[in-house]
Order: C-alpha cells, then sequence, then structure tokens
C-alpha cells in the first residue's frame, strides 16, 4: 500500500464513521454557535466595544471548538479499540500522524464554514471577506498540526480529554494572536501588504509545527 | 526611597524561593538515603 | 570524597564567592538608576532569573531529543531536574516582574512583551508537567513529556516573537529606558555568572536525587523477588 493510500484509508474512515454518527461536527458546532451567543450576553449592549473585540470572540471560538473536535477525534479511538488497532497494522505511524491531522483538518474546516456565516448574521460584520477565509484556513491548519500531536497523548493518559486544552492552548498561542490582528485588519479594510507580517507568521507556524509534529509523533508514540 | 520595600521584597521572593527549593532538595535526599540503606540491609539479610 | 562531592563543593565555593561580588556590585557599585529609582536594582536579579528559566528549557529540550533517541532514563532524570527548576524560576520572575511594575508604573501587571512572553513561558512548563504528572509508566511519561518538551521549546521563540509584533502594533510605555551603561552591564553580567553556578550546582543535585529515586525502585523490586 503507498503512503497515499495508506493516509487517505485513515482520513477516509473518519469520515464515514463521522458521516454515520455525525457526533463531532454536531456537538461542537452547537458549541460554537453557543459560545458566540453567550460572548454577546457578556458584553451586553455595548456594540463598539462588540466591534473592538470582534475578531478576538471569532478566535477564541475556533480555539475552543478546535479543542473539543480534537479530543472528540481521539477518544472515539481510544474508546472503541481502534488506537491499539491502527498502531499494529503495517500503516507506519507517519501515515497515521498526517491521515489524523488532514481528518482532524476538515472536520475543524468544516466548523468553520458553517461558523463563519452565523458570526456574520449575528455580529453585522462581513467576514465571508477572501482575507478571513485564508487567515481562518492558515491558522486552522497550525491548529490541526500541534493539536493531533497532542490529542494522541492526551488520550493515553488518567484523564484524557482534560489535558489537551492545557497542552494545547498554550502552545497555539501564537496563531491566536496574529490570527486576531490579521482578522482585525481585514475587517478594519487594511490591504494586503499590512496583513502580510501576521500571515507570514501564521504561514512560518504552520510550516515549523507540521513538520515538527510529524516527526515528534512517531518517536513519542513508539511503545 | 519609598520604594526600598518593593526592592526589599523582590530580593526576598527570589531568595526564598532559591533557600526553598534547596531545602526541599535537602529533605529528599535525606529520605532517599534513609529508604535506600534500609533496603540494602532487608536485602542482605535475605 | 568522590569525583561529584568535590565538583558539587567547589561549584558551591564558586556560587557564594560570586553572589557575595553580585550583592556588592548590585547594592555599592552599581549607581542609581535616573527615572526609576533604587527600585530598578530588581532588574539585576530579575533578568538572570529570565536567563535561568530559559536556559532551563534549552536543558530540558536537549534531554528529552536524547531520551526519544537513546531512550536511557538518565536523560529522563535531567528532564524532571530542569523542568522542576525552570518552573519554579519562571514562577519567581511572574512574581519579580509584578513587584516591579507596581513602583515603576503603577500597577501590578502589564501587558508588556516581557510579562507576557513570561506569562505563556509558564503555562508551556506547567504543560510539561501536567503530562508528566497524568501518564502512567515510566517510559511512556518521559517519552510524552519529551514530546511535549520538544514542540514547547520550538514554540517559545515564535510566541516572543508574535507577542513583540503585537506589542509593537499597541505600544503602551512600559518599556526600560536608556541602555545599559557599562557599571550596569558589568553588574548584570556577575549576577548572570552568580545565578549560572546557582542553577547548575541544583541541576546536578536535582538529578543525583532523581537518580537515586529510581535506585530505590530497582531495590524493592529486588527486595521483592528475594522474598517472593
Amino acid at each position: 500500500m503507498n503512503y497515499f493510500r495508506k493516509v487517505s484509508a485513515i482520513v477516509w474512515k473518519d469520515a464515514l464513521s463521522e458521516m454515520r454518527t455525525r457526533e463531532i461536527v454536531f456537538s461542537v458546532l452547537v458549541f460554537a454557535l453557543l459560545v458566540l451567543v453567550i460572548f454577546n450576553f457578556a458584553f451586553g449592549a455595548d456594540e463598539t466595544a462588540m466591534n473592538s473585540i470582534a475578531p478576538g470572540i471569532l478566535w477564541v471560538t475556533f480555539a475552543f471548538a478546535g479543542v473539543l473536535s480534537l479530543n472528540r477525534s481521539f477518544v472515539q479511538e481510544k474508546e472503541n479499540g481502534c488506537f491499539e488497532a491502527l498502531t499494529l497494522c503495517p500503516v507506519g505511524r507517519d501515515a497515521i500522524y498526517v491521515g489524523k491531522m488532514l481528518s482532524s483538518l476538515v472536520f475543524m474546516i468544516i466548523i468553520e464554514i458553517i461558523t463563519l456565516p452565523v458570526y456574520s448574521f449575528l455580529f453585522n460584520l462581513n467576514v465571508l471577506s477572501f482575507e478571513i477565509i485564508i487567515i481562518t484556513l492558515l491558522a486552522t491548519i497550525g491548529f490541526a498540526a500541534v493539536g493531533t500531536l497532542f490529542s494522541a497523548l492526551a488520550v493515553n493518559t488518567r484523564v484524557r480529554e482534560m489535558v489537551l486544552p492545557i497542552l494545547f492552548l498554550p502552545v497555539v498561542v501564537p496563531l491566536l494572536i496574529c490570527a486576531v490582528n490579521a482578522s482585525g485588519d481585514a475587517l478594519a479594510g487594511e490591504s494586503w501588504g499590512d496583513l502580510f507580517s501576521w500571515l507570514m507568521l501564521i504561514i512560518a507556524y504552520d510550516v515549523v509545527f507540521v513538520v515538527a509534529s510529524y516527526l515528534v509523533f512517531e518517536h513519542a508514540l513508539e511503545e | 526611597m519609598d520604594n526600598l520595600g518593593y526592592l526589599f521584597a523582590a530580593f526576598a521572593v527570589i531568595w526564598a524561593v532559591v533557600f526553598g527549593y534547596i531545602l526541599v532538595l535537602m529533605n529528599r535526599q535525606k529520605k532517599l538515603k534513609r529508604d535506600i540503606e534500609k533496603l540494602e540491609t532487608d536485602i542482605r539479610q535475605n | 570524597m568522590n569525583k561529584s562531592h568535590i565538583t558539587k563543593m567547589v561549584l558551591l565555593v564558586l556560587t557564594t564567592i560570586s553572589f557575595m561580588a553580585a550583592l556588592y556590585l548590585i547594592f555599592f557599585y552599581v549607581p542609581t538608576e535616573l527615572s526609576m529609582g533604587v527600585v530598578q536594582r530588581i532588574f539585576y536579579f530579575h533578568v538572570p532569573v529570565a536567563w535561568i528559566a530559559l536556559l532551563s528549557y534549552v536543558v530540558i529540550f536537549v534531554s528529552s531529543i536524547m531520551y526519544l533517541r537513546k531512550r536511557s532514563k538518565t536523560w529522563d532524570t535531567v528532564a524532571i531536574a530542569a523542568a522542576e527548576i525552570g518552573f519554579i524560576f519562571t514562577t519567581a520572575f511572574l512574581v519579580t516582574g509584578s513587584i516591579w511594575a507596581k513602583p515603576a508604573w503603577g500597577v501590578w501587571w502589564t501587558w508588556s512583551p516581557r510579562l507576557t512572553s513570561a506569562l505563556v513561558l509558564w503555562f508551556i512548563y506547567v504543560a510539561y508537567l501536567t503530562i508528566r504528572a497524568y501518564t502512567q509508566g515510566d517510559d511512556r511519561k518521559a517519552r510524552f513529556s519529551s514530546a511535549v518538551a520538544i514542540i514547547g521549546f520550538i514554540d517559545i521563540p515564535i510566541v516572543i516573537l508574535s507577542i513583540s509584533l503585537w506589542r509593537t502594533q499597541h505600544p503602551s510605555a512600559l518599556i526600560f529606558e536608556g541602555g545599559l551603561t557599562p557599571p550596569m552591564l558589568l553588574t548584570l553580567q556577575i549576577c548572570i555568572l552568580a545565578f549560572t553556578l546557582l542553577y547548575v550546582l541544583i541541576l546536578i543535585q536535582s538529578i543525583q536525587i532523581n537518580r537515586s529515586i529510581l535506585k530505590v525502585r530497582d531495590l524493592r523490586r529486588l527486595k521483592e523477588m528475594n522474598e517472593g
């Protein structure tokens, strides 16, 4: 089985499982929408305050929803004994990493695709611009890269899902800073040139951490 | 000169932290020495 | 008097001497800084503490990589020793930073690049200690924490960079004004030396303790085998 087929087999398995149960997408999606609504209550009627923190609210939502979807993805594996089965079959841990990362990425993107229009609607801001979509995509790659590795570790600990936010959120701080600032600039109508430094940092983050997580995954999970 | 209190506090914190940790290490070492001696005599008796 | 004992004694003497020199320099030699007054002298302990916190993470990073390659428990004992010390020093940095901030800028906390980055570093240390605490099995614990350490370490410069970029966009006048005059530089260098020596001393001691812990575990197992 060549590499591409191994990876797509894993992605397809996750996709099928999700299409049958719809566990992840529904629960995380509802959570994301609830977070948006709750932020609205938190800031009350102060519209100027809301507008200045708007990108922050969006990315906090994405960060928390991301953690949830990453958690569910691996907890399922653990509960069904798939984890051990996966490591036994001759797929190679590197393919497992790539496969799981891609499927987590797809899940997160699906949730974001639905959340963005709702956000646009609730906050009266046009976040469906090309710039914001690019920013979201790039940052989500970083989330998936680090999140897949940490999720695989977390699921094998005593407290499972609870550990993931503690590992994930500090490491993802640069992504959050860059994404929030870039989104804010994009909403304010800045040009690509101004977004440049933020985007460069996000891309650098993605490259570094996809490679690093890929390399570490193999060694860290080798019993 | 009224900020001397803060200066003192900062240095005191660092001193307390370092000294405290050294005490912790010393206690650990003492306990471990006891454990090792006890275990070694136990094994020798067996 | 074995080799390790002699090394530690020498280190202890050197550390004591450099700390006495450092204290003299801080309190008698260096002139008072103009804008902040006497409080500014916190700087001479504050900066070395940060240096130690970062140095410690370098140690964790290297030992983690070595553990994943060699799978020898010794490297893991180095990592956890460095993690403990690094975490404590990061906490000390945050606390002294806060103590300095109050008289200097009137607030207990500021989101300045230095303090904010230190706070994230603190959480990265917490992440390392957390994964260690909740993973069972020596090998697994070491492997998992090595993974977290490596990712965390690579993250640190990116965190500092992004926070600085963010803060230059929204600057607040909370930066240390002016450069360092030669007497200030000398004082700082001696302090860094003193703390580094102290660090090496504590690190060696902690590593030896961790190895003793492993030895106790082995002895216990041996004892049970003999009795059973």
